[in-house]
């Protein structure tokens, strides 16, 4: 049902993509950074999932408040010649890299179990 | 019921990702095409960017611009009966005040200085003087003459005939006898007109 929604999810997404007209270059920036903060939820979600934590309100609430408040502080860095969002960059992808290292080794794990149950028989 | 939830909220938030993403690929492909990636200078090709989407938005704004004047000239022409009103009336104006030709019947008034005699007294009587041609004037303009010219002078608003020696000035021309007066309006009206005065032409 997940993996369903999903892939029906992204398609549809793609597709549109394609077909509305883009955005202006000014607000690429914000968009980016929205990207990058989306990702970091989704990463985030996969992980907790895994740890068997995962909570649909913290995912979606922070799935959409990371990325506005991400966006809020890039407009933020402009207005005051700082950039901001660098900072904003580097929490996201970090975080992103610690969550892919769990669902690493948890599929590490799972791997490497049914290949020593796989010796034992 | 809780795993259904789950789905379909995973599944919004894959596709407004998804959207995103696409998105903003798209538009980065079509900047950077505009923009040789190789380009060493994030500031300039950012600067570069920045302008080409304010020019982009200056180009809206003229076609609007035009649109605007578009409809602002329809509906100039949409009130030509009034200015063809107005037109007409500026003609009028201007004919009155002399700055436009005018044709038409009238009257032709020669005046000449008498000719000396021992009977005169006063030889000054029998001159042309400024306030004769003033006094003609006045009689002419009252009798509805439209348009006034002694010696191929036009009488207008600021016209004026003053006395300079011996000669007469219109418009700070010199005249003298003889003079020639043309006055345009309604023949019958005029001559009719300087009879019942006490007719300056004919004390002249």
């Amino acid at each position: 049902m997940a993996i369903l929604t999903i892939i029906i999810g992204s398609v549809l997404g793609i597709l549109l993509g394609f077909l509305i007209p883009t955005i202006p270059y000014s607000a690429s920036k914000y968009l980016a950074i929205a990207i990058v903060a989306a990702l970091d939820s989704v990463f985030g979600g996969i992980a907790s999932s895994i740890k068997k934590n995962f909570d649909l309100k913290v995912f979606i609430s922070g799935f959409f408040v990371n990325a506005i408040i991400a966006m809020l502080l890039t407009y933020l860095g402009q207005r005051l010649n700082v950039d901001i969002y660098l900072a904003a960059i580097i929490v996201f992808v970090g975080r992103m890299f610690n969550n892919l290292g769990i669902i690493r080794r948890y599929y590490l794990d799972k791997i490497s179990q049914n290949f020593s149950k796989g010796k034992h028989k | 019921m809780k795993d259904k939830k789950i789905g379909i909220s995973l599944g919004i938030i894959c596709f407004i990702l998804a959207l995103a993403l696409t998105l903003q690929i798209r538009t980065m492909t079509i900047e950077n095409s505009i923009v040789s990636q190789t380009f060493a200078n994030d500031e300039l090709k950012d600067n570069l960017l920045q302008w080409k989407e304010k020019y982009e938005k200056a180009v809206e704004q003229l076609d609007e611009s035009n649109k605007q004047l578009d409809v602002i000239r329809k509906s100039a022409t949409t009130n030509a009966s009034d200015a063809e009103q107005k037109t007409s009336k500026i003609k009028e104006n201007n004919m009155l005040l002399g700055l436009t030709n005018v044709e038409g019947e009238g009257v032709v008034i020669e005046l000449a200085d008498g000719k000396s005699s021992s009977l005169v007294l006063d030889a000054s009587n029998l001159l042309i003087h400024d306030g004769n041609l003033r006094e003609i004037i006045n009689e002419l303009a009252n009798a509805g003459a439209e348009a006034i010219e002694i010696n191929g002078q036009r009488i207008v608003n600021s016209t004026y005939i003053t006395c300079a020696g011996n000669v007469i000035l219109v418009n700070g021309e010199k005249i003298s006898s003889p003079c020639t007066i043309k006055a345009i309006g309604q023949q019958e009206r005029i001559v009719r007109s300087s009879r019942k005065s006490r007719g300056n032409t004919t004390s002249t």
